[in-house]
């Protein structure tokens, strides 16, 4: 604490404030230099060779700014789109951005997307809630190079010092709904990350990252990456030896005992991807071992000290884009993965946990191009889920230690684009062996002109139980829950390099699947009732040579919605359990000098609600939670020697012990997170050549 | 964190935002069409699409019809360009008929409709009509420019057309285009 005395938080915002201001002013001369715009008058420009003529552009040399928001992605509709014509409220975060803001892990860059925040579950595991409503559970997909890393026994992805945030070059978040082309995890959202491939290494790097706590270490990550693309043949491996911790600060349960999280809440990863790539053949297989510690159990703390958690992954894809003319493309794929997650072993009267889910999946996709403005996609995918006990005396539901259920899906979208309007109508079916059918259509309506553009999005969605889902139902069974998301987005370009985004949203999921723990602790889920929210985001970036600068406010709100009694806030009709209704951010990096940059980032999180105390009947009570303002500040310096970059950051600099609340009702205290930390971050790229121009 | 510290820290927000406004030097238009861009593409159509040899001699006559802001790019290229030691004149037409006697002939997005009845009006005469608008290439232009999904531009071809124009169009340049018949 002593060392730290500097960063009192009185004086701390008065300090970043005037180097700002120092910083500011010394960008008006870096920016005089900008020279982004061709100049076209210099050169005798009508004397361009033929070849030259290929890379002009209709609009001119884009900008920073306007090569980020025009850049295509397939994420919202397999047929790529430019971000503000894709039929998505999509968020897209560049490798630049991540490095730049010194993010440790990806709850650091994903608390910067409007409508994203985080909650925890039980056994210290940290998951997702998507504008307010609470996504852990099977709602949100996060797709890793492809893969969908969310487990199948409970659906869950888990956050912190998980995946190796140094490797990604690309993050494309849905805000929305994308059950029409993902299925039954993507009901609130898609979170599709993609590492750094051969061609984009080509050549070795190597990084490393030492974060220190208040009273300990809080991570120290090692990664290593290689890879190539030689003519039509394209490597890369990659690794990440990771190992972290939660927090440094006292866990206290709802019966005020506490214990120390240094030691007790570990975030181990040992992760491996490695590609392959020929022409349009691809093979890729990734490990994933992640393996944590906790005493917070379900709740209470554990009293015999901290038991281990494992969240083993492993994925294997093979690929094939058969390209039979410039019109008409066929895609088969065939994925396994193997998972085992919530691993432990019997603590405080929980039995041993240990199930092996896996699923082989079979998909066929064809794009056909009718022509420039029409395309057509349609396709299927066939998986069979097969889950195994480990534990001698823990059965299924079908009283055996394994259980298999497969699923048919049949998709297809049309894209129309005309010069009003882009016209977007899509439709997945989905036919489960256990629980049945869910038919999801959507369609959209997308446009820019000029510097305006828009969105008009309906979508329904689903989410698809999982296999514990069917497990821990009640003799009344378990169905998909089904979802209808209403979407509006207006964006305006204000300058080539700024523009302004606005959208609005109205969710409503009818017989949500909903978790709770019964007085024996058991694990129960059940159809109950109906939850949504409605809200507004809105973003405002602006690239300058100087540096960038991001602004996002999201809100949502429940007033207009029916709830779920284990989510709702009795003293706040407008208000879920665990997320703040506002959320303001701001992600900025500033040019100081050649190579160095300075990245401050807020984050504000409005006042919350969420459970952390028992009364005298042992009944949970729903308290306020103040706000929190994370301030962070990363400097990034690309050394001399080529390749080699350093960085330092301070997080949560004001020393607001963020907590993550349980976003239902659920017996557990809120859970402390990293709270004030520096790091040290030291990255070496060695490129094995120069990439070959365009 | 009291009430007063989140004051201040409002407070300095604020501040900030008015610098960055004080800062705010970007470029004030939004990202518009590079007539520059379609003026270059025109000259090198000049160039690389060969007329009847009656038509080779004398000045080259583009006649643009309608408003465009092409106009102001190709009096640039008029103005310091030749075509093969052959002077460059520029035209500006408000109605098909104006344009008689034109090389090329650009037809702006907004006469787009007048495509049929240039089509009709230049029937076996060697004139190259170059479309602004996507697509007018399928209705009876020569050329017709195209935005790519990721901006860049290009252009379609209607080789019958060209053809039945009595003009030549250079392998080079086909390569360069998309060829629709």
């Amino acid at each position: 604490m002593h060392f730290l005395s500097i960063f009192d938080a009185v004086h701390l915002p008065r300090i970043a404030f005037i180097l700002l201001a120092v910083f500011f002013t010394s960008f008006k001369s870096l920016a005089q230099g900008d020279s982004t715009v061709v100049k076209k008058d210099s050169i005798d420009y009508y004397e361009m060779s033929l070849e030259q003529l290929l890379k002009l552009k209709a609009h001119g040399v884009p900008t920073e700014l306007e090569k980020l928001i025009n850049s295509l992605i397939s994420v919202a509709s397999k047929k790529p789109l430019n971000v503000r014509e894709s039929p998505s409220i999509v968020s897209l975060i560049t490798e630049e951005e991540i490095k730049n803001s010194g993010a440790r892990d990806l709850i650091d860059v994903l608390r910067l997307v409007p409508g994203l925040d985080f909650g925890v579950d039980v056994e210290g595991v940290v998951g997702l809630g998507v504008r307010g409503n609470w996504a852990h559970e099977g709602k949100v997909l996060v797709l890793l190079d492809g893969q969908e890393t969310n487990e199948i026994l409970f659906a869950t992805t888990q956050f912190g010092n998980h995946y190796p945030i140094e490797q990604i070059k690309r993050i494309e978040v849905i805000r929305g709904p994308g059950s029409a082309i993902y299925g039954g995890f993507a009901e609130y959202g898609v979170i599709n990350i993609i590492t750094r491939q051969g061609e984009d290494l080509n050549g070795l790097s190597v990084s490393g990252t030492y974060g220190q706590g208040e009273t300990d270490y809080l991570r120290r990550n090692a990664n290593l990456s290689i890879g190539q693309k030689i003519n039509d043949f394209e490597y890369s491996v990659s690794g990440m030896m990771a190992t972290g911790q939660r927090s440094n600060e006292d866990y206290t349960d709802f019966q005020d005992s506490s214990y120390n999280m240094a030691g007790n809440s570990n975030l181990n990863n040992t992760y491996v991807n490695a590609a392959v790539k020929y022409k349009g053949l691809s093979f890729r297989v990734i490990g994933d071992m992640f393996q944590t510690t906790m005493r917070d159990g379900y709740g209470d703390k554990l009293s015999d000290g901290a038991v281990q958690d494992n969240f083993g992954s492993y994925f294997g894809e093979l690929k094939y884009v058969l390209k039979l003319n410039d019109k008409f493309t066929i895609t088969p794929r065939l994925n396994y993965k193997s998972q085992t997650p919530w691993q432990s072993e019997e603590y405080a009267g929980k039995a041993e946990y240990n199930r092996t889910a896996t699923r082989a999946l079979g998909n066929i996709t064809a794009s056909y191009n009718v022509n420039r403005k029409i395309n057509v996609v349609f396709g299927a995918e066939a998986y069979q889920d097969h889950a195994v006990d480990h534990v001698d005396s823990s059965y299924f539901s079908n009283d055996e230690q394994q259980i298999s259920y497969n699923n048919m899906a049949f998709f297809a979208q049309g894209l129309i684009k005309t010069r009003l309007v882009n016209f977007i109508l899509g439709a997945r079916y989905d036919k489960h062996n256990e629980y049945g059918d869910a038919f999801v259509p959507r369609v959209g309506l997308t446009k820019k002109y000029k510097r305006f553009h828009f969105k008009a999005l309906y979508s329904n969605s689903f989410r698809a139980p999982s296999i514990e889902n069917i497990n821990y139902s009640t003799s009344d069974g378990i169905k998909p829950e089904l979802t209808q998301v209403t979407e509006v987005e207006l964006g305006y370009q204000l300058t080539r390099k700024s523009i302004l985004t606005l959208s609005v949203f109205d969710i409503t999921t009818n017989n949500p699947i909903v978790y709770s723990v019964d007085s024996a602790l058991n694990d129960v889920y059940i159809n109950s009732g109906s939850s949504g929210s409605q809200g507004i985001e809105a973003e405002y970036r602006i690239k300058q040579r100087w540096g960038n600068i991001g602004v996002n406010y999201s809100y949502y709100s429940v007033a207009n919605k029916e709830k779920i009694t284990d989510y709702e806030v009795s003293e706040s009709s407008s208000s879920l359990v665990g997320f703040a209704n506002h959320k303001f951010n701001l992600v900025s990096s500033f040019k100081i000098m050649e190579g160095l940059t300075i990245n401050p980032t807020i984050s504000f999180i409005g006042k919350r609600w969420g459970y952390g105390s028992v009364d005298d009947s042992a009944v949970s009570v729903i308290e306020e939670f103040d706000p929190v303002t994370l301030i962070n500040l990363f400097l990034r310096y690309e050394t001399p020697v080529k390749g080699l970059s350093i960085g330092i950051g301070a997080y949560d600099i004001l020393g607001q012990k963020y907590k993550f609340i349980q976003p239902y009702d659920g017996y557990h205290a809120p859970l402390p997170g990293p709270g004030r930390e520096f790091t040290f971050r030291l990255q070496y790229n060695l490129n094995f050549k120069k990439k070959t121009e365009n | 964190m009291k009430k007063a510290q989140y004051i201040t820290i409002l407070k300095k927000l604020f501040l900030l935002a008015l610098l960055l406004r004080g800062l705010y030097n970007g470029e004030i238009k939004a990202q518009e069409t590079d007539y520059k861009a379609y003026s270059l593409f025109i000259y090198n159509f000049m160039k690389y699409i060969e007329w009847p040899e009656a038509q080779s001699k004398g000045d080259f006559v583009i006649a643009v019809l309608g408003d465009s802001p092409i106009n102001k790019e190709l009096q640039t290229l008029v103005s310091s360009k030749k075509l093969k030691g052959r002077n460059i004149i520029l035209k500006k037409c408000n109605t098909p008929e104006e344009a008689a006697g034109a090389h090329l002939l650009y037809l702006s997005d907004s006469k787009s409709s007048a495509v049929k009845t240039l089509k009709e009006q230049t029937k076996d005469k060697p004139v190259l009509i170059v479309g602004e608008r996507e697509g007018l290439a399928k209705k009876g232009a020569g050329l017709s420019f195209v935005t790519l999904e990721d901006d860049g531009l290009k252009f379609d071809i209607n080789k019958k057309e060209i053809e039945q124009h009595q003009l030549k169009i250079a392998s080079s340049l086909i390569q360069l285009g998309i060829v629709i018949n």
